[in-house]
């Protein structure tokens, strides 16, 4: 007959919480779990804290979102796609939408974007613009960028051709 | 036992050694670094500094530049400038220290290039920029070109990288 009283072998029960009932097993997830989200945040989807207000109001100063780095894997970027633009590296970048693609001009008359000589629609930009600039010629492997907020001054606004090489993604949300 | 003992003393030995070696001959990328984070802390200041204070961080700034120095950069509402000689370095950053109430530089994604030529090297980064202690700051991918003068890394050329290019395509005559 078994000892009522005799010490069995089941671990502490702070144990099983912390590592699990099968401390390899968890360490092995860990290591998995680790592994996947450095490839994931770091070659995939990106995470980026918004600062500014050139792309207001669709972006706001302290949102956050995620560049996704594979989205022109299969296809160049886009008219109207809000992407991200790498300076010398990557703890800074600037992020602004594809209204121009290579070979286009590029004006604005009476703060409308031109493409070619034709008014483009953009039902994302929501403030007033009075804009009126020279067109401007995008090369091949060029695309011309800028903010949705048309309200700043242009000379105040970064925005123009950006070599495909710099465009590292297309913001995911 | 002994033997382990002693290849681990050895290692430790000769990790010693490799870091005093690189702390009493450090390679010429680590000074040109070192040079970058001295001159944004130059560079920098604060509204509680006095006047006499900024001066003479004025005159430490052109002390990082040769004296046929050309500092070239375009900054939006601005325009482009181009300083020749560290004199004219000194005095502009005199006349701004004065005209700023603080000033914040950083330089982020720093990449040193050491020439063919042993006596240059070309750096490029993007420079973080807060004036009168704003929350909104301007960035600027600039191309650092250093020379080596009597032993010393110092600035001979500073341009700014049109990561984004907006000027007009010139008309057909």
């Amino acid at each position: 007959m078994p000892n009522a009283t005799a010490p069995t072998n089941r671990p502490h029960w702070l144990r099983v919480l912390a590592f699990g009932r099968r401390p390899k097993a968890t360490l092995v997830r860990i290591l998995v779990l680790g592994v996947s989200c450095f490839v994931v945040f770091r070659f995939c989807l990106v995470p980026i804290r918004i600062d500014g207000i050139s792309m207001l109001p669709t972006y706001r100063t302290g949102q956050i979102n995620f560049i996704n780095r594979l989205a022109y894997l299969r296809h160049e970027p886009r008219r109207g796609d809000p992407v991200s633009i790498r300076l010398a590296g990557p703890s800074v970048m600037f992020m602004k939408r594809i209204i121009g693609l290579p070979g286009e001009t590029v004006s604005f008359q009476n703060g409308r974007a031109c493409i070619n000589g034709h008014p483009l629609d953009e039902p994302y930009i929501k403030l007033p613009c009075d804009w009126n600039r020279e067109p401007v010629q995008c090369g091949p492997g060029q695309f011309y960028v800028v903010g949705d907020n048309r309200s700043m001054a242009f000379e105040h606004h970064t925005q123009g051709r950006a070599e495909r090489a710099r465009i590292i993604g297309k913001l995911l949300l | 036992m002994r033997i382990i003992f002693r290849l681990v003393l050895l290692a430790a030995v000769a990790g010693l050694g490799y870091w005093l070696w690189t702390v009493f001959f450090p390679s010429p990328e680590k000074v040109i670094r070192a040079r970058l984070t001295e001159l944004a802390r130059t560079a920098s200041f604060g509204s509680g500094d006095s006047p006499i204070a900024r001066g003479l961080k004025a005159q430490r700034l052109a002390n990082h530049f040769t004296p046929d120095a050309q500092l070239s950069f375009e900054a939006p509402g601005i325009g482009s400038r181009t300083l020749t000689g560290a004199e004219e370095i000194r005095q502009t950053a005199a006349a701004g220290f004065h005209s700023l109430s603080s000033l914040r530089i950083k330089f982020l994604d720093v990449t040193v290039q050491l020439d063919a030529d042993p006596r240059t090297a070309e750096v490029r980064l993007t420079a973080e920029i807060r004036a009168d202690g704003s929350e909104d700051y301007g960035v600027q991918e600039l191309l650092f070109k250093f020379q080596r003068v009597d032993g010393k890394w110092l600035i001979n050329r500073v341009e700014t990288v049109r990561t984004l290019s907006r000027a007009a395509t010139p008309r057909p005559s």
